[in-house]
């Protein structure tokens, strides 16, 4: 293998792409869209969700223990409607104007009062609030839930009463004030890095098969393992700048933290930009055309993009899919990059990931150069 | 003396399919060698053999005394694919400059070569155009100065003139005269039988085999016809009755 050789596909890739501007587009300016949305559209917080309250308490003022659950609703969550009847608050949830309906009973503090106080022939139901939430979506329901529960247990702590057990966790371990675009914005950049770099490559091989330039590069003194590599280099370099660039952005943007070696972060990127150019190229072996290549690509996507843990967590994914969230490479290069960015890892605890795009990188690269000539 | 091709019982079978059956031929040094016949004779899979693309199912080829496929021969031999095989987005200068590169040339080489090539084509004004900008006679003049750049003692046209303009065809041959006035090999295959009459030599191809050899006007002798058209159709038709 001769680094120059090698090094001429490099700054030929490299030409190529400063001279297309389509395709420039495609690798900065698509994924930057893509983050500002989920940025924006997709906090990850529930906001201002409406509840319909419907109050039978018949104690009112200072001593009335629903008004002071009620107060302690956050309202940045809830947004709070009144309602007379358990009826009326009903038909705002099912006409959807609202997503659920809290009831207190009507001797609720009287209630509560005397079973604190030890009574227990009073009957507990008095004492319960009832939460009839529209369930069909989770993550509106569930945030009800919580605050509801929140303001219940702010209340009866404000009434000098301490709860027999109590979780602190106000201390985090790592990511004390993370947000979900902080959770999110590796994934994305592994996602685009991925995408963009083994749908380049695939297209850019098919075009090298079908234009004849493969035919004179095979009949060239140019080896298979050094076009290979030439491209893996070039497209190592795209990759890292790519994601340079849509780091800077959301640093800029969206205040993403970043406690760990960026560097090594991109590292990383790099070495999954150079799997996914030998998937190109792998996957341009069995196409002929590109309209044919462009068939693969939700092969190439959608799993990654749904099994990888770029959304949510590998613990969220049923347990019989996971060995298919560990046979993409994204899934290496997520869990490292947003250890490095979020905890700060170094090298001495990502390296498991770290080898396994190796090993994944070794098979693609191997595997595409012994196909590229295809030698009947 | 040793010719530079030399093919003996060359077979080459896709899958049952036959592309090349028993060929043998030799090309001299110094000679246009013509393969002739009509698309899927064979000729491109002949010449994407030697050229080392392919591996022959049986029989053997060898290119300037070495058995093919060997990559060592690589940069004494000049490929120009059916196919314009130039990159779309890259200037004429870049291609030109890439493919230098690949043959191990220096930048000095490549600059002084590019300048004689493009006088050649005459393409001097075009070189830090686009290939997408060019026409496609432009791109044909540049997908030639290509195959040149690294001075290939022998050279493997494939279908060199398709798609390409009667003026500039009449322009291509002249090139190609002038190189084997240089003592450059050529093997070159087309199904355009009018302009084979330039070769020294023609070999007519078909169903995968050779059917007839010899100079265009011993073959125009042999045969009685006055066009190498029916001369081909000739020599086919008693392949059919056989």
């Amino acid at each position: 293998m001769k680094a120059s050789r090698a090094f001429a596909v490099t700054k030929r890739v490299l030409r190529d792409l400063k001279n297309d501007r389509r395709q420039l587009a495609l690798i900065f300016i698509a994924p930057l869209l893509v983050i500002s949305i989920f940025g924006v559209a997709f906090t990850g917080n529930v906001k201002d969700v409406r509840v319909v309250v419907v109050n039978g308490d018949t104690a009112v003022g200072n001593s009335s223990i629903s008004d002071k659950i009620i107060s302690n609703f956050d309202t940045s969550v809830l947004n709070v409607a009144y309602a007379n009847s358990e009826s009326d608050a009903l038909s705002q949830v099912q006409n959807g104007s609202a997503s659920a309906v809290i009831v207190f009973p009507s001797n609720f503090t009287q209630s509560v009062v005397a079973r604190a106080s030890g009574q227990t022939s009073v009957a507990k139901e008095n004492a319960t609030i009832t939460l009839l939430a529209d369930k069909s979506n989770p993550n509106v329901s569930d945030p009800i839930i919580a605050t509801v529960n929140t303001a219940v247990a702010q209340t009866i702590q404000g009434l000098g009463r301490q709860a027999p057990v109590s979780v602190d966790a106000s201390n985090a371990i790592y990511g004390a004030n993370a947000q979900f675009i902080d959770f999110f914005a590796p994934g994305i950049l592994c996602i685009a890095v991925w995408q963009l770099t083994t749908l380049l490559t695939l297209i850019s091989f098919v075009g090298e098969r079908t234009s004849g330039t493969l035919s004179r590069l095979l009949a060239s003194p140019l080896k298979e393992s050094e076009l290979v590599a030439g491209y893996a280099v070039a497209f190592g370099i795209i990759g890292t700048t790519q994601s340079a660039v849509l780091l800077t952005a959301a640093v800029i943007l969206f205040h993403v933290t970043i406690v760990g070696d960026v560097l090594l972060a991109f590292g990383v990127i790099a070495l999954l930009a150079v799997v996914s150019e030998g998937l190109g190229i792998l996957l341009s072996s069995f196409a002929r055309r590109e309209a044919q290549a462009i068939q693969f690509l939700p092969i190439v996507v959608l799993p990654a993009f749904l099994l990888s843990g770029v959304f949510w967590p590998i613990q969220a994914i049923p347990t019989w899919l996971r060995p298919i969230s560990y046979l993409i490479p994204v899934t290496y290069a997520v869990e490292a990059v947003r250890s490095v960015i979020l905890r700060g890892w170094g090298l001495d605890k990502i390296y498991p990931d770290v080898v396994a795009l190796l090993i994944f990188a070794s098979v693609f690269l191997v595997l595409a150069t012994l196909l590229l000539r295809k030698r009947e | 003396m040793k010719d530079d091709v030399c093919v003996r019982n060359l077979e080459k079978d896709f899958g049952g399919f036959k592309a090349i059956n028993n060929l043998s031929l030799r090309v001299k040094h110094g000679e246009i060698y013509g393969l002739l016949g009509p698309n899927g004779a064979g000729k491109t899979t002949a010449i994407k053999i030697l050229c080392g693309l392919l591996r022959p199912s049986s029989g053997e080829a060898y290119v300037l005394g070495t058995k093919v496929p060997d990559p060592g021969m690589a940069s004494s031999v000049g490929y120009m694919p059916q196919e314009l095989a130039l990159y779309r987005n890259l200037t004429v200068h870049e291609n030109l400059a890439f493919y230098g590169e690949v043959f191990g040339l220096s930048k000095r080489e490549i600059e002084t070569r590019e300048q004689a090539l493009l006088k050649l084509v005459d393409l001097e004004a075009s070189k830090d155009l686009l290939i997408d900008q060019l026409s496609g006679g432009m791109q044909h003049r540049i997908s030639l100065a290509c195959t040149l750049l690294h001075q290939p003692r022998l050279l493997f046209l494939d279908e060199p003139t398709v798609g390409v303009d009667p003026d500039l065809r009449a322009s291509f041959w002249r090139y190609f005269e002038g190189l084997r006035d240089a003592g450059i090999t050529m093997l070159i295959t087309t199904h355009y039988m009018d302009e084979a009459r330039h070769c020294d030599r023609i070999g007519f191809m078909r169903d995968g085999r050779l059917i007839a050899e010899g100079s265009p006007r011993e073959l125009l002798e042999l045969t009685h016809t006055d066009s190498l058209e029916d001369a081909f159709l000739a020599y086919s038709g008693t392949e059919g009755v056989q």
